[in-house]
């Protein structure tokens, strides 16, 4: 077997400068690095193609993807759950009942002019939408991981996902998983365009105009959630700005909203008034509160520390801050000029950078599949529940602040997670799967007690409806104008009713044949071929040692030759470990 | 009530079988490098008895929970011309005296005020406060307002109780990730919510290999040395965590709806050395810009109610006289409601501090609704870290001053 390219981590003089690497410092491992911070990893003869380019070529490729074909990329296949009597979807239960009895409709459902729980088809019309949106955006997550395994520009998907955990949203406030798809889009299209441009895009997008409340951001009652948001989080940071830049940028956003998709200005809404923003005076409107943002140099040096702590690694000093500052400021916020200098630079290549980043669990899914050669994310394990468990749920960040990232994504919990989902992947549990789009939950309870002929009354109650208390009795002849319990169970019902199927595939890949292709002869190689392949750091020689052992004894034989008509499941097995090891979870 | 066929007929009690799991399991102990994080060791068997200290419970309301619907000061009109269509009356509330009461959801908590056992701490808050959600309850994590440190307020505690970070699981945090308050130098908090996912799934001719798979290597740099230092910590925590939640009674009863509150029943019943736990309210309601009323309600009667369920699982364990519990949210709301019946982010909160040991009452100064401060709000009377010291030195017997960088004055709300 031929030597293969080693771990090659430039002097740890090289950390902070920005100066671009020589060609003879540019090699195959170099190109694995690179690879694995801007975009997903790869195959070895991925990488190999961006070792032989060069590093010039290779970042060009990566960086400037527009000309490069990318076939794979379909649009989102809708179920077709929205109707238009949803837009303006009550922001509560009480909301969407309150309106049907002033009303007599909500939500497009009339009341029942008659008879036992008139308002019941309001409630479940109700949940109904709250389940749909909730299922079909997690159709969007998994259609949205797809893209970033099967897509020919990395470094969009990558960018795209982290403007997403930056500009952070979630569904389960916005409740609409259509204004959802819009960001994904948004954040494509912009994923290396100019930040400028983007943060005004957000400022627009129907989705962030809810989520940070700014249909109640109206003349003489301004709501500072947006303009404090917009600062603090999205483009300046905390203490760089005073309470009053808040106050008046929120009167420089009044009046924006939206309605349905589209975004709009209610000119009766905007205050027209002058305005002291940032150290300037104006009738300042939105469009002109962002610009003022853009000139702050803090703006610069934030985003480009931001983008930087991304992709390369979570500690940077104030110098190297202030330096990738000054790059995105002098490209007018471009996005592609930095991130060529950063893919270029010493800094990129140095030992602190090396092994610097930890995986988020959407990049190390998707990772994953790279490195078995995976074609599709599978259907099992389910790709949201897999991620959810490893502490990232796309579509649904913690909070207005994205995920923290770095450090945070590894607890002792968390990593036991990730080794789970590596084994569901490798192992898939196919005959035990249970899909969750096509559970209830704890309400699957309350169809069965309908489907065995109780009333709605009787379904709900507390205990065994066959045996129940006076307490239940009584409970059954109050006259309740709906039941939200079973609506919450009817409203699924209907959801799933229309949901697309999501696959329910299992990963399709061949390590016997990875492994024979590689040469390896002995358990020891292909040990050594699978962790040269999966995982960037090197790990112990005690950990490499035990699993030459564990795969030997599996075989029952070192000699692969002997092993191959049945070595799959063994190698599998292997793979799990290795992926359960802390190196793993690191590029 | 389920049989514990672990138990039985073994003449072991619980404890003895928490204290094996612990050590009797053939986990080696590991070496090290760095602080190497100590979850079960030599150490830890000796250090695990129930009497090893008393319990600090925080159970942390992140969204800004508005304080003056909480324990509403109706005896003031001024409240109510501030708050004129949100304002809590008179004939809703549960009275605490003529010019308090508290809110109707909240029976639970007032329940355990009546019996003396919850102490109301009023005004509390720091200068010159952030009304950012993140940027004020780091303020709170790190006890640093207007500034910063790389470790937490209770992470910093761990390391005053245990300079040599001997103990093992000193600090527990329920939450999806770690809070900032935990971090610590020298401990590594056990970080959960589902202790049955807590588990590394093997397939039985894989155990044989597990225990290589963070063997002690030089490591490439900080990233790579975290990720070494949480898997070798890993497997023996998750272990213990969830022998003693597949013990626990409580999780099955339909009466205590406990939030996360029930997986510290479970540790502290299970004789767990932690002495620290911080759980971050999930979900939660209490940022109430918008209609207000029903999310708060609902928020309030929840937490209200697994606190009572909390302690009454405390008193069920024999425990209730060691535990002491501390609420706190990052700030109170504005003062006059906004124009979408709800309230802005504010300043200063109202606190409780709950437990046998608690002299109940009120503590604290009120702050004034009429000189309002900072554009509509209120002034705080009382330094939160105050609060913290009291607990620090007061409860735990711990340096309040070395935790805290600095003095403060601490209250007299703890019994003998």
């Amino acid at each position: 077997m031929s030597t293969r390219p080693s771990w090659s981590p430039g002097p740890a003089s090289w950390k902070d400068d920005l100066t671009p690497i020589g060609a003879a410092d540019w090699n195959y491992d170099r190109a694995a690095h690179l690879l694995s911070h801007a975009g997903f990893g790869g195959s070895p003869a991925t990488i190999q193609k961006l070792a032989d380019a060069g590093l010039d070529r290779a970042v060009r490729t990566l960086v400037h993807y527009e000309s490069i074909p990318n076939p794979r990329m379909q649009p989102f296949v809708e179920s077709g759950l929205w109707e238009p009597a949803l837009n303006g979807f009550p922001e509560s239960r009480p909301e969407a009942t309150d309106r049907a009895i002033k009303n007599g409709v909500s939500m497009g459902i009339d009341v029942k002019p008659s008879g036992k729980r008139p308002l019941q088809p309001i409630s479940d019309r109700f949940f109904y939408w709250l389940r749909a949106t909730l299922l079909e955006t997690r159709r969007l997550g998994y259609w949205w991981a797809n893209r970033m395994l099967q897509t020919s520009h990395p470094v969009e998907q990558k960018m795209a996902l982290m403007w997403h955990g930056h500009f952070a949203t979630h569904e389960n406030k916005v409740r609409d998983y259509r204004k959802m798809m819009q960001q994904i889009d948004l954040f494509e299209r912009y994923a290396t365009g100019n930040v400028r441009e983007l943060t005004m895009q957000v400022a627009r997008n129907p989705a962030m105009l809810y989520f940070l409340d700014a249909q109640y951001n109206v003349k003489g009652a301004p709501n500072e959630n947006f303009a404090r948001e917009v600062m603090e989080l999205f483009t300046m940071g905390v203490g760089n700005y005073s309470e009053k830049d808040v106050r008046e940028g929120a009167r420089a956003f009044t009046g924006w909203y939206f309605d349905n998709l589209t975004f709009k200005v209610d000119p009766a809404k905007h205050d027209e008034g002058v305005k002291t923003f940032l150290g300037r005076t104006g009738r300042f409107d939105g469009v002109d509160a962002v610009k003022i943002i853009f000139e702050q140099p803090v703006t610069a040096e934030y985003l480009a520390g931001k983008i930087y702590r991304f992709l390369v690694r979570d500690e940077l000093s104030p110098d190297l801050r202030r330096k990738l500052g000054a790059v995105l400021r002098s490209h007018d916020y471009e996005v592609k000029p930095l991130l060529a200098v950063i893919f270029s630079s010493r800094d990129f290549y140095s030992q602190a950078s090396y092994g610097g980043h930890i995986k988020g669990p959407v990049e190390h899914m998707v990772a994953m599949m790279k490195q078995l050669d995976v074609d599709e994310c599978p259907g099992v394990p389910d790709f949201n529940q897999s991620t959810i468990s490893m502490g990232q749920h796309l579509l649904n960040p913690p909070s207005v602040a994205g995920w923290a990232g770095g450090k945070a994504w590894i607890t002792p919990g968390l990593l036991i997670a990730r080794g789970n989902v590596a084994r569901e992947v490798l192992v898939p549990d196919m005959t035990g799967f249970r899909d969750w789009n096509f559970s209830a939950g704890t309400d699957d309870l309350l169809g069965q007690r309908l489907r065995d002929g109780y009333d709605i009354g009787a379904a709900t109650a507390v205990n065994d409806p066959a045996n129940m208390t006076a307490f239940d009795r009584a409970a059954l002849e109050r006259d309740e104008q709906f039941n939200t319990r079973i609506s919450g169970y009817i409203g699924w019902e209907q959801a799933a009713r229309k949901l697309i199927p999501t696959p329910r595939h299992a990963a399709q890949f061949d390590l016997t044949k990875m492994v024979l292709e590689s040469g390896a002869a002995s358990a020891g190689e292909a040990v050594d071929y699978l962790l040269w392949r999966m995982v960037r750091v090197p790990t112990a020689t005690a950990t490499r040692e035990g699993f030459v052992a564990f795969l030997t004894n599996e075989l029952g034989t070192g000699t692969l030759e002997r092993a191959k008509s049945y070595m799959e499941d063994a190698l599998r097995m292997v793979v799990h470990l290795i992926m359960s090891t802390p190196e793993y979870q690191i590029v | 009530m389920p049989t514990n066929h672990l138990l039985s007929g073994s003449g072991v009690t619980r404890r003895d079988m928490i204290r094996l799991g612990a050590g009797g399991l053939g986990f080696g102990l590991f070496g090290g490098f760095g602080p190497v994080p100590r979850v079960f060791s030599q150490a830890s068997l000796q250090a695990a008895s129930r009497d090893s200290g008393r319990i600090l419970v925080v159970f942390e309301w992140f969204g800004g929970n508005d304080g003056l619907n909480t324990i509403v000061p109706y005896g003031d009109a001024m409240y109510y011309t501030h708050r004129p269509t949100i304002g809590i009356r008179e004939k809703d509330l549960l009275k605490i005296d003529a010019h308090f009461g508290w809110h109707k959801s909240m029976r639970g908590m007032k329940k355990l005020y009546d019996e003396g056992k919850l102490a109301i701490v009023q005004g509390v808050g720091y200068d010159q406060p952030s009304f950012s959600h993140f940027t004020s309850m780091s303020f709170w994590h790190t006890a640093a307002p207007n500034s910063g440190n790389e470790y937490g307020w209770i992470g910093r505690t761990a390391s005053a109780l245990d300079p040599d970070g001997l103990q093992q699981n000193m600090i527990v945090n329920i939450a999806e990730s770690q809070t900032l308050a935990v971090k610590a130098a020298d401990h590594v908090p056990l970080v959960f919510v589902d202790p049955m996912k807590f588990q590394r799934g093997l397939f039985a001719q894989e155990r044989a290999a597990v225990d290589v798979l963070a063997a002690q290597s030089a490591p490439e740099g900080e990233a790579h040395k975290y990720v070494l230092e949480v898997s070798r910590s890993a497997a023996q925590a998750s272990e213990v965590v969830r022998a003693a939640w597949s013990r626990y009674e409580g999780k099955d009863n339909p009466d205590l709806r406990l939030l996360d509150l029930d997986k510290v029943a479970a540790l502290i019943e299970a004789d767990f050395p932690t002495r620290l736990y911080y759980v971050p309210l999930r979900n939660s309601l209490f940022d109430t810009h918008v209609n207000q009323a029903a999310p708060h309600d609902r928020q309030l009667e929840y937490c209200s109610d697994a606190i009572e369920g909390f302690f009454r699982e405390m008193e069920r364990i024999g425990r209730a006289d060691e535990v002491v519990m501390y609420v706190h949210s990052e700030f109170g709301r504005r003062v006059p409601e906004n124009t979408s019946l709800g309230t802005d982010h504010g300043t200063a909160q109202v606190n409780f501090v709950i437990g046998n040991a608690v002299k109940g009452g009120m503590y604290g100064t009120p702050p004034s609704l009429s000189n309002l401060v900072l554009g509509d709000n209120l002034a705080n009377t009382t330094d939160f870290r105050d609060v913290y010291a009291t607990l620090i030195e007061r409860w735990l017997d711990a340096d309040a001053a070395k935790v805290l960088g600095q003095r403060f004055a601490t209250l007299d709300l703890f019994r003998g």
